[in-house]
C-alpha cells in the first residue's frame, strides 16, 4: 500500500514538473538563426523581448569573457558587488590612490558593463575631477584622455548608446578646448600620436575631432538609437558649434588667411545645414496631436509666405483691417486709450498693464478680416488664406523662440562676418601686436594695435551689432587692455578720442559700470 | 602610501612597554580563569577541595606543557598534513593557478602604477586563498576526527592534549607554509614576467630640440615605441649623454650603439618598478605662518585629513627631525625623497610647478635660522628626489659642512617650505624620508608573504581553539567571525567609540529602514531611546571584541611591497611578536578546552 502511494506521488510530481516545463519552454525557448535555407526561430517570449528591446549581449555590444566571468562569480549579487566597488572607488579617490581608483573603475565596468551611468559618470570623474588633482598640466592632460578612452571602452560594450559618443565629443571639444590650460592641452592633443593614431596632423584639432563625434551621435540617432536627456535642438547644434570654435581658436593660435577664412566658411555652411534639420518642438499639432516640426533656417520663409498671404487678404478689401482696428480702438476704455497713446518709456505701471491689455484687444486677426469681407463670395477663399497665414506666422514664431535658445541668428551672422577680409586682416594685425608685446617690442606692438583697431573700426561700422557683442569682440577688449599697458610702458596717455571708444563703453556697460569719458578707466582684470 | 606613524617605531622601543602590557593582560586573564575554575570546583566540591583540584589542574597543565615531546608533536603534525592532503589542499593551489591565468583580463598594464596593481593582486589573492584554507582545515579537523572516532586511535596512545593541539597547529602551518612558498614563487615569476618589457627607439624617432642651429650638433629628443600603453621621453645630448623620463614609476637604460656613421639605440629592461626602498623616517612637526610651533598645518578643504598644508611665502614649514644620521651611513650627503601635495589658490604659471625649498637646521641650535640648501619645483604623486650635499655654500657666502654644522648627535632638522605666496604644500610624516639604499626586492617580496604566514598562524590557532569545544560548522563560523572581526577591527573600534556616522548598530538599522541620513538627529521617543540603549550594550561588546581580536589588516605587508618600500626588520619583529603573543594564550586556551573534554583526559 505504502509503495503504491509513493509511486503515485512520484508520478504526480513528474506530471507537475512536465506541466511547469511547458510555460518555461514558452518563455525561455532560445532564438535560432536561419541556416542553409532553413528558417530560424524567433525563440520564446523572453528571446523575442530581448531582440525587440536590444537587450541581448550581442546586440548591446561586445561580449567580454572577463565581464561575464565576474558577473557569474558574483552569484547574483552583482548589485551588491557594484555598490561595494563604488564605495571603494570613492574611498580611493578621497585618499588620492589613483592606481587603485583606476583598477576599481575597471572592475565596476566588468560587473555592470551595460549601465551607462557607470561609463558616463566615471569618465567625467576621470577627465574633470581627477585630472584637476594633478599640478602638472601634462599629467592633467593624461587623465582627461583617460576619461575619454574610458568612454570609448564603454562604446564597445554599448553600441546603441549615443550618449557615450556625445560625451566623447564634449570631452574632446570642451574639456580640452575650454580648460584654463586650453592652449597647452590643445598642443598636447595635436602631438598625441597614441590617441590620434593615423589621423593627419591637419585634422588633429580637438574641436574638429569633437565635431566628428557629435556628427556620429547625430547619425546614430538618425539610425534609430535614443539619446536620453538631450533635446534635438541643442544636441544637433554641438557639431556646427565645434566648427565655429575651431575657426575661432585657429585665429587665437595665430592662423589667419585662407585657412581661417575657409574654417569660418565651413562653419557658416554647417550652421546653414543645421538650419535645415528637422527639429520636433514641444508644441503639438492641433489636428494630428504630433509634435510640430520646425527648421531653424525657415523663419524668413514663413514670414515671407505669411506676408504674401496677408497682402492677398488685404487686397480683397483694402482698408478693412484698419477699419476693424479703429473699431476695436473705439471700443477701448478711455484709460486704455490714454495708456496706448502714452510713449512706452513714459507709461506708469498701471498704464503698462492697460496698454498690454489694449494691444491684445485691438489686435485684428486675419480670420476676423476674412470674416468681415463685404464680398461674401470670396469669404471661403479668404478664410483659407487667413488660416494659412496664421499657420505660417505661428511657425515663424516657434522658430524664432527656438532660434533664441541657440542664438541662431547671431552665429549665422558671425560666421559670415568673420569670413570678411577686413576682419581677418584686423585680427591678424592685432595678433602681431600681441606677439610683439610678448617679445618686448613695444613700438611694434603699439603700431600693430593701432592698425588693427583701425581695421576693426571699419568692420564695426559695417556691422554695428558687433559693438556690444562681448563674445565676438572678447579678444578685442583684451587687446585694448594690452594696448593700454603698452602705452603705459611707453609713458604715453591713451588718446582722448580713442577709435574704439564705443566698444570700451559697451564693455563697461556690460560690467554694470557707467561709460567713462577716458579710456584709462577701462577695468583691468590684471590690475 | 599611507603609513601610520605608530608603525614606524623601533622594535626595542616598542617591545618593553608592549611586553609589560602583555604580561599584565595575560596575568589578569590567568587570575580570572583560575578564580572562575576555583569557583566552579568550590560549588561542586567545597572551597578546600576546590583549591586542591585547581592546583592539580595547573600541575597537570604544567606537566603537559613542559613535557611535550617534539617527536610526538611531529608525528601528530604529520597526521594533520596527511589529513590536509586527503582533504584536497591541492584544490586551493589549482584555484590559485586558474586565478593567475585569467588575471591578465583584469590587470591593466597601462595603469599609473602597474607594479602596485600586480603586487597588490598576487598578495591579496594568495592571502584570501590561504586564509580560507587555514580556516577550513583548522576548524573542521578535530570535530571531524571526533565524529569519525579516528581521534580515539590517537588518544589511546600516550599523547598529551597539549601535543594534540600543537601537533595540529604545526601540521596545518606546515601545509600552509608549503603552499605559501609555492604560491610565492609562482607569483614572483608572474609579476616579473607580467611587468617585464622594453621599448624600441630608432634614430628617426629623435628630432633636434627647438632652437637648434642647423648644421651644428644638436640635442635630440623624441619618444620610444608604445609598449604597455606608455612611451618614455628621451633626450640625447651632442656629447652622448642620455636621459629617459620616468613613466609608470620606471625608466630604461639607454645605450647608443655606433657602427661607423650609423647610430642606433637600445633600451634596457624596466628599472625601478620592482624596488624595495629603505626609508629613514623623521618626526614631523609644523610651523605656522609666523614661524611658531603648531600642532598641524592648514586644512585646505580636503575631506581626507592625512596631510596637513603649509602656506607659501610665509614662515610656515614642515619640519622633519631625523635621528641616527651619520657620515658613515650617508657619505655623499642626504638623499631626500618627497611625496608632497600641492594646493593652488590661484592658477599661477600653468606650465611650471610651484617652487619650494629644503633647508637644514641643527636641532641643538633652535635660535639659528634654517639654511636653505635646495630650491625645487613641485611634483605631485611621484617621488621627488632631492640631494643635500655634505659641503655647500650658505647664503652668507661661507662654506658649510652638513655633518659638522647641522648634525648634532645624529640629529638633524629638514625644513620644507613653499616659496610661492598663497600657494600651499601638503605633507604627512611619511611623505619625506631619506632614501638610504635599496633592499632586495625578492627578499622584500618574501617578507610580504611572511605577513600572510603570520595571518595564517592567527587563523590556525583560532580555528584549532574553536574546534576543541565546538562542532565543525559552528567552529568554522566562529573562526570566520574572528577573521572578519579581525579584518574590520578598526571599524569595530570606531563604531564602539562613537567615531562613525549614523550611531551604533541598532540606530543605523533604524536609519536604514526609515531611509534617514546619517547625520540628522533621531526623533526623540521610545524607539530612539531603546535603540540607543541597545547600542550601548552592543558597543561594549564591540569594544571587547576589537580589543581581543588581532587587527588582521595590520599584519598585511602588501602595501609596503606594492608601493616599493622595504619592510623593516623592526616592523617584521614587532608583528611576529604580536602574532606569537596572541597565538600563545590561544594555544593554552585550546589546550585547556581540549583537556576539559572527556577525550582529552
Amino acid at each position: 500500500m505504502g509503495s503504491r502511494r509513493s509511486f503515485v506521488r512520484k508520478i504526480v510530481y513528474l506530471v507537475l514538473i512536465a506541466a511547469l516545463l511547458m510555460p518555461l519552454y514558452w518563455l525561455s525557448k532560445p532564438a535560432t538563426s536561419a541556416v542553409k535555407g532553413e528558417q530560424g526561430s524567433p525563440g520564446g517570449v523572453l528571446a523575442q523581448l530581448r531582440s525587440k528591446d536590444h537587450l541581448s549581449q550581442t546586440q548591446l555590444g561586445q561580449i567580454d569573457p572577463g565581464s561575464v566571468t565576474i558577473k557569474l562569480a558574483t552569484l547574483g549579487l552583482r548589485g551588491v558587488a557594484a555598490n561595494i566597488l563604488w564605495e571603494k572607488a570613492n574611498d580611493f579617490k578621497m585618499k588620492k590612490d589613483w592606481a587603485n581608483f583606476g583598477a576599481t573603475l575597471n572592475q565596476i565596468t566588468k560587473v555592470q558593463p551595460n549601465f551607462i551611468n557607470v561609463w558616463s559618470n566615471q569618465a567625467w570623474n576621470l577627465s574633470y575631477n581627477i585630472s584637476v588633482e594633478f599640478d602638472d598640466f601634462r599629467q592633467r592632460y593624461r587623465w582627461v584622455i583617460k576619461g575619454i578612452e574610458f568612454l570609448m571602452d564603454g562604446m564597445r560594450y554599448n553600441q546603441h548608446q549615443p550618449r557615450l559618443q556625445w560625451d566623447t565629443g564634449w570631452f574632446i571639444s570642451h574639456k580640452i578646448g575650454k580648460a584654463d590650460e586650453a592652449k597647452q592641452f590643445r598642443k598636447l592633443f595635436r602631438e598625441d600620436d597614441d590617441f590620434n593614431g593615423s589621423r593627419p596632423l591637419a585634422e588633429r584639432d580637438n574641436w574638429l575631432v569633437g565635431k566628428k563625434w557629435f556628427e556620429e551621435t547625430v547619425a546614430m540617432v538618425e539610425r534609430g538609437d535614443h539619446i536620453l536627456g538631450k533635446g534635438p535642438l541643442l544636441f544637433r547644434s554641438d557639431g556646427p558649434m565645434c566648427q565655429m570654435s575651431y575657426a575661432d581658436n585657429l585665429e587665437k593660435d595665430g592662423t589667419f588667411g585662407e585657412v581661417a577664412k575657409n574654417a569660418w566658411a565651413g562653419a557658416g555652411r554647417e550652421w546653414q545645414r543645421y538650419g535645415t534639420a528637422e527639429i520636433p518642438t514641444s508644441w503639438k499639432n492641433e489636428d494630428t496631436q504630433t509634435p510640430v516640426v520646425i527648421r531653424l533656417g525657415e523663419q524668413e520663409m514663413h514670414e515671407e509666405a505669411a506676408r504674401k498671404l496677408i497682402k492677398q487678404i488685404d487686397a480683397m478689401e483694402p482698408g478693412l483691417r484698419e477699419k476693424l482696428k479703429a473699431e476695436k480702438r473705439a471700443a477701448l476704455s478711455k484709460a486704455q486709450r490714454e495708456a496706448l497713446d502714452t510713449p512706452p518709456e513714459k507709461r506708469t505701471g498701471r498704464q503698462q498693464e492697460l496698454a498690454f491689455q489694449a494691444e491684445a484687444e485691438v489686435d485684428v486677426t486675419h480670420r476676423e478680416v476674412a470674416r468681415r469681407l463685404s464680398d461674401k463670395t470670396r469669404k471661403a477663399e479668404a478664410l483659407k488664406l487667413a488660416k494659412e497665414a496664421a499657420d505660417h506666422e505661428q511657425l515663424a514664431s516657434y522658430i524664432s523662440r527656438y532660434r533664441d535658445i541657440v542664438n541662431y541668428a547671431y552665429w549665422r551672422q558671425r560666421a559670415q562676418i568673420e569670413q570678411s577680409d577686413g576682419l581677418l586682416a584686423a585680427r591678424q594685425i592685432i595678433h602681431r601686436g600681441d606677439q610683439a608685446y610678448a617679445e618686448g617690442d613695444l613700438i611694434n606692438a603699439r603700431k600693430n594695435y593701432q592698425r588693427g583697431f583701425e581695421g576693426w573700426r571699419k568692420v564695426l561700422d559695417r556691422y554695428p551689432s558687433l559693438v556690444a557683442d562681448e563674445s565676438a569682440n572678447e579678444s578685442l577688449t583684451d587687446s585694448i587692455k594690452q594696448y593700454r599697458r603698452v602705452l603705459g610702458q611707453l609713458d604715453e596717455p591713451m588718446p582722448d578720442k580713442f577709435i574704439l571708444q564705443d566698444v570700451v563703453d559697451a564693455h563697461l556697460k556690460s560690467q554694470g559700470e557707467e561709460p567713462k569719458k577716458k579710456q584709462e578707466e577701462l577695468p583691468d582684470a590684471a590690475k | 602610501m599611507v603609513i601610520d606613524p605608530k608603525d614606524v617605531v623601533p622594535f626595542l622601543t616598542w617591545l618593553l612597554p608592549a611586553l609589560g602590557s602583555w604580561l599584565l593582560v595575560v596575568m589578569g586573564v590567568c587570575v580570572v580563569v583560575t578564580a572562575f575554575g576555583w569557583l566552579v570546583a568550590a560549588m561542586r566540591h567545597g572551597p578546600i577541595r576546590a583549591f586542591s583540584i585547581t592546583s592539580h589542574v595547573f600541575r597537570n597543565a604544567w606537566g603537559d606543557l613542559v613535557r611535550m615531546s617534539p617527536q610526538r608533536i611531529w608525528a601528530l603534525a604529520r597526521l594533520a598534513i596527511h589529513e590536509s592532503i586527503r582533504r584536497r589542499v591541492v584544490v586551493v593551489f589549482g584555484v590559485f593557478i586558474v586565478v593567475l591565468l585569467f588575471a591578465g583580463w583584469f590587470l591593466d598594464p597601462g595603469s599609473v602604477d602597474p607594479a602596485r596593481l600586480y603586487l597588490d593582486f598576487v598578495l591579496t589573492a594568495t592571502s584570501y586563498l590561504v586564509l580560507l584554507l587555514a580556516l577550513f582545515l583548522s576548524s573542521l579537523s578535530l570535530p571531524t576526527d571526533l565524529k569519525n572516532r579516528t581521534m580515539y586511535t590517537v588518544v589511546t596512545k600516550p599523547v598529551r592534549a597539549s601535543e594534540i593541539v600543537l601537533g595540529r597547529i604545526v601540521g596545518f602551518m606546515a601545509v600552509g607554509t608549503m603552499l605559501l612558498v609555492v604560491m610565492g614563487a609562482i607569483s614572483y615569476v608572474f609579476v616579473e614576467r607580467g611587468l617585464a618589457h622594453t621599448h624600441q627607439l630608432s634614430a628617426d624617432d629623435l628630432q633636434p630640440v627647438e632652437g637648434s642651429t642647423p648644421g651644428q650638433p644638436a640635442t635630440l629628443q623624441g619618444k620610444t615605441s608604445l609598449v604597455h600603453q606608455h612611451r618614455h621621453k628621451v633626450i640625447v645630448t651632442p656629447s652622448g649623454q642620455t636621459s629617459v623620463e620616468t613613466e609608470q614609476g620606471h625608466i630604461h637604460a639607454l645605450t647608443i650603439l655606433k657602427d661607423g656613421d650609423k647610430v642606433s639605440y637600445k633600451l634596457g629592461p624596466a628599472e625601478g618598478m620592482l624596488v624595495a626602498r629603505v626609508p629613514v623616517y623623521g618626526k614631523l612637526t609644523f610651523r605656522d605662518r609666523k614661524g611658531q610651533l603648531a600642532a598641524k598645518g592648514v586644512n585646505v578643504g580636503d575631506e581626507w585629513t592625512y596631510r596637513s598644508f603649509i602656506e607659501g611665502g610665509t614662515l610656515a614649514a614642515c619640519v622633519w627631525t631625523f635621528e641616527g644620521i651619520t657620515p658613515k651611513q650617508f657619505p655623499n650627503g642626504l638623499p631626500v625623497e618627497m611625496n608632497i601635495e600641492v594646493f593652488r589658490t590661484y592658477k599661477g604659471e600653468i606650465t611650471k610647478g610651484v617652487p619650494g625649498s629644503l633647508s637644514v637646521r641643527n636641532p641643538s641650535k633652535p635660535d639659528n635660522k634654517p639654511v636653505e640648501v635646495r630650491i625645487f619645483e613641485s611634483k605631485e604623486f611621484v617621488p621627488n628626489s632631492q640631494h643635500i650635499p655634505t659641503q655647500f655654500q650658505m647664503p652668507n657666502g661661507k662654506r658649510a659642512d652638513l655633518f659638522r654644522d647641522f648634525v648634532d648627535n645624529g640629529r638633524i632638522e629638514l625644513w620644507l617650505q613653499c616659496v610661492a605666496p598663497q600657494q600651499y604644500f601638503g605633507a604627512a610624516q611619511a611623505d619625506l624620508y631619506l632614501r638610504a639604499q635599496n633592499a632586495s626586492f625578492a627578499w622584500n617580496f618574501a617578507k610580504g608573504y611572511f605577513g600572510i604566514w603570520l595571518q595564517m598562524l592567527l587563523i590556525v590557532v583560532l580555528g584549532v581553539l574553536f574546534s576543541t569545544f565546538l562542532s565543525g560548522p559552528v567552529a568554522m563560523l566562529a573562526t570566520l567571525g574572528a577573521l572578519l572581526g579581525g579584518f574590520f577591527n578598526d571599524f569595530m573600534y570606531r563604531l564602539a567609540t562613537g567615531q562613525t556616522y549614523g550611531g551604533g548598530p541598532f540606530e543605523s538599522l533604524i536609519r536604514l529602514w526609515t531611509q534617514q541620513n546619517q547625520t540628522s538627529p533621531m526623533e526623540p521617543g521610545l524607539q530612539t531611546t531603546t535603540a540607543k540603549a541597545l547600542d550601548q550594550v552592543a558597543e561594549y561588546f564591540l569594544l571587547g571584541m576589537s580589543t581581543i581580536l588581532p587587527d588582521f589588516s595590520h599584519f598585511s605587508f602588501a602595501d609596503y611591497v606594492a608601493c616599493g618600500f622595504n619592510i623593516s626588520s623592526d616592523t617584521l619583529l614587532t608583528f611576529t611578536c604580536r602574532a606569537l603573543a596572541f597565538a600563545l594564550p590561544v594555544f593554552l586556551a585550546a589546550y585547556f578546552c581540549l583537556k576539559n573534554r572527556e577525550i582529552g583526559k
